[in-house]
């Protein structure tokens, strides 16, 4: 994958210095991190290290001790979930957070629930079922009922409701199958060059996230360690040795 | 066989109202996972409202020795007032018990939801307490009846049904599908339903959990105060009544799912059926071994099927979620 040459743009998202944790103790030691408009970025690093705690501090589910967020020029450190959402940032959580007893078509619909105008929804849920032929064969089903590739694609699908301008998405590809996985980072880079969609992801299979990725992160224990090109990261030495199998 | 067709109708008859008595004690845990033991309270409050809504101010004034309200009631006379219709005076009951539950789940139970079932567990059954000795200071311990002007029967061949029960079972069937239309048609009801689902996927879509949660209370206690004004037609009004309701409530949601509305229905109607068979043909004891009857399906559920019979809102589960 070619490097993005950013040198004049301005970043996307600019996380600068952040402090946060669960308890007391500070899970989140100084972790800093940048996403430029129309990259992939990614965030690789040992189980444990707080790559899904910086996800839940950048959207406000966590307080953010020390540091600050700056997203689109705008400061957005601990505002809440439906600020950010506003402010263009979508979010695909580790966990499964698709509503099991709802339609596909309804499942879609609560991706803008801050939104009323109720003709615009259906258009939004139209063009994204567009994007995804294998939910909108599926829209009457009950999303719970889904295997869970189609359960993710739902829910890269209803972060895409609002046209958010980042969308975060915290191991994709835990779980599925290889085939579903290649899917899935396919579906992310078409996104990212047909609708310039800017993505900032954790990946715990750690070599085809940062080849599907422009630039890349190392997270250990709660602070950045590497950071580079996908190719440089994938090259280094060390970064191989630790997460990539040698 | 004719006592048996009219044991029949008489329990569909009281299963409908069980189904919509059941409906908030039932959406409250589905959506909050709180187990709300002063259910039966907010039946007995709506009940009250009803008596007092329906009687004239006179008599109110010769029962309820409270000096302080002396004024309305005096002003009351003077304009004629004589009580209104119990179903009437549901326009008022509903919106007060909505603010009531509104605020009780705002300031209080919010707190706790987050907490171990245990601690919402004692802080509804420390509710219940209160309201029951509250209600009893206020209107003393005597029994009350609510009387309405349509009194009397539908005659079918040889079975006959009461009035004011055919009433409430229509009233009741109202309740169920208008709750169910609300619940999956609107925006503000499907927010319920999310938040019911995945507590922390409806916060990332935007849902204001706490708020979500105030309606929601709201809205249950309002529909409990109206089965609450439905029931007071038929049995004596005062301040213990509760608890054999809230007893029904776990056995109806036992038998039909959390949050499910045609489980409300079905888990109502079995029981319904069931008391009233055993009522009729059970001599002497039936009348009290009806309320037996619940616990042991209740007990019998929980051991057997503890997911429930019909799928609701959510799967039954005592876990926390995260
Ligand atoms: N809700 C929570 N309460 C308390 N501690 C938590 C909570 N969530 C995570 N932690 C702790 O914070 C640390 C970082 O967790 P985090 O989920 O951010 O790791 P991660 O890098 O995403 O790991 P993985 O690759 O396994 O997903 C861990 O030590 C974890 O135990
Ligand atoms: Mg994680």
């Amino acid at each position: 994958m070619s490097t993005q040459t950013n040198g004049n743009n301005k970043p996307l998202l600019e996380a600068k210095d952040i402090y946060a944790g669960y308890t007391d103790f500070d899970i989140l030691q100084g972790v800093s991190l940048e996403v430029y408009p129309g990259e992939i970025v990614c965030v690789i690093g040992p189980n444990g290290a707080g790559k899904s705690t910086v996800f839940k501090t950048i959207y406000g589910f966590l307080k953010i001790r020390k540091g600050t967020v700056i997203f689109d020029g705008q400061e957005i450190t601990n505002k809440r979930p439906q600020q950010i959402l506003r402010a263009g940032i979508s979010n695909v959580p580790q966990l499964r957070s698709i509503f099991p007893q709802m339609t596909v078509k309804e499942n879609l619909e609560m991706g803008m629930y801050i939104e009323k105008d109720k003709k615009r929804i259906a258009e939004r849920i139209e063009y994204v079922l567009g994007l995804f032929p294998r939910l909108a064969e599926r829209r009457a089903q009950m999303a719970g009922t889904m295997s869970g590739g189609e359960q993710r694609m739902l829910e890269i699908g209803r972060a895409l409701m609002l046209e958010p301008k980042l969308i975060l998405m915290d191991e994709p590809s835990a779980g599925l199958a290889p085939l579903i996985t290649r899917m899935i980072f396919e579906n992310v880079e078409r996104l990212n060059k047909e609708i310039g969609l800017t993505v900032l992801m954790i990946e715990q299979n750690a070599r085809q996230g940062l080849e599907a990725s422009h630039r890349g992160y190392v997270l250990e224990l709660g602070q950045n360690s590497y950071q580079g090109t996908g190719q440089e990261l994938i090259n280094n030495a060390e970064v191989r040795r630790a997460f990539l199998g040698g | 066989m004719d006592q048996f067709l009219q044991a029949l109708i008489n329990g569909i008859l009281l299963g409908g109202f069980y189904a919509a008595m059941v409906l908030g004690f039932s959406i409250i845990w589905g959506v909050m996972g709180v187990i709300n033991l002063s259910h039966g309270e907010f039946i007995m409050m709506g009940a009250f409202m009803a008596w007092l809504f329906s009687e004239p101010p006179d008599y109110l004034m010769e029962q309820l020795k409270f000096e302080a309200l002396n004024p309305i009631f005096t002003y009351l006379i003077s304009i004629g007032y004589q009580g209104m219709d119990p179903f009437l005076s549901l326009i008022i009951i509903m919106p007060v018990m909505f603010c009531f539950g509104y605020l009780l789940q705002k300031f209080l139970i919010n707190r706790v939801v987050e907490k171990p079932h245990l601690v919402s567990l004692l802080v509804t059954f420390g509710l219940s307490i209160t309201f029951a000795n509250i209600s009893k200071l206020f209107f003393s311990a005597s029994p009350r009846s609510v009387d309405v002007a349509y009194t009397g029967a539908i005659r079918m061949g040889d079975v006959t049904m009461s009035n004011i029960k055919a009433i409430v079972f229509v009233g009741a069937l109202i309740m169920l599908s208008a709750l169910y239309l609300f619940l999956h048609r609107t925006r503000l009801g499907k927010s319920i339903r999310a938040a019911a689902q995945n507590k922390n996927a409806a916060r990332m879509v935007g849902i204001e959990i706490d708020t979500v949660y105030a309606i929601t209370f709201g809205l249950c206690v309002a529909l409990t105060g109206a089965a609450g004004m439905m029931i007071s037609p038929t049995q004596a009004v005062f301040p213990y009544m509760g608890p054999p309701f809230t007893l029904r409530a776990f056995t109806i949601t036992a038998l039909g799912g959390l949050g499910s509305i045609p489980g409300a229905l079905v888990g109502g109607l079995v029981l319904g059926i069931t008391e009233t068979m055993i009522a009729t043909f059970v001599p002497r004891i039936g009348t009290n071994l009806a309320i037996v009857a619940s616990f042991s399906i209740l007990v019998f559920i929980l051991i057997t099927r503890p997911q429930g019979l019909l799928s609701g809102l959510r799967p039954m589960e005592m876990e926390e979620g995260t």
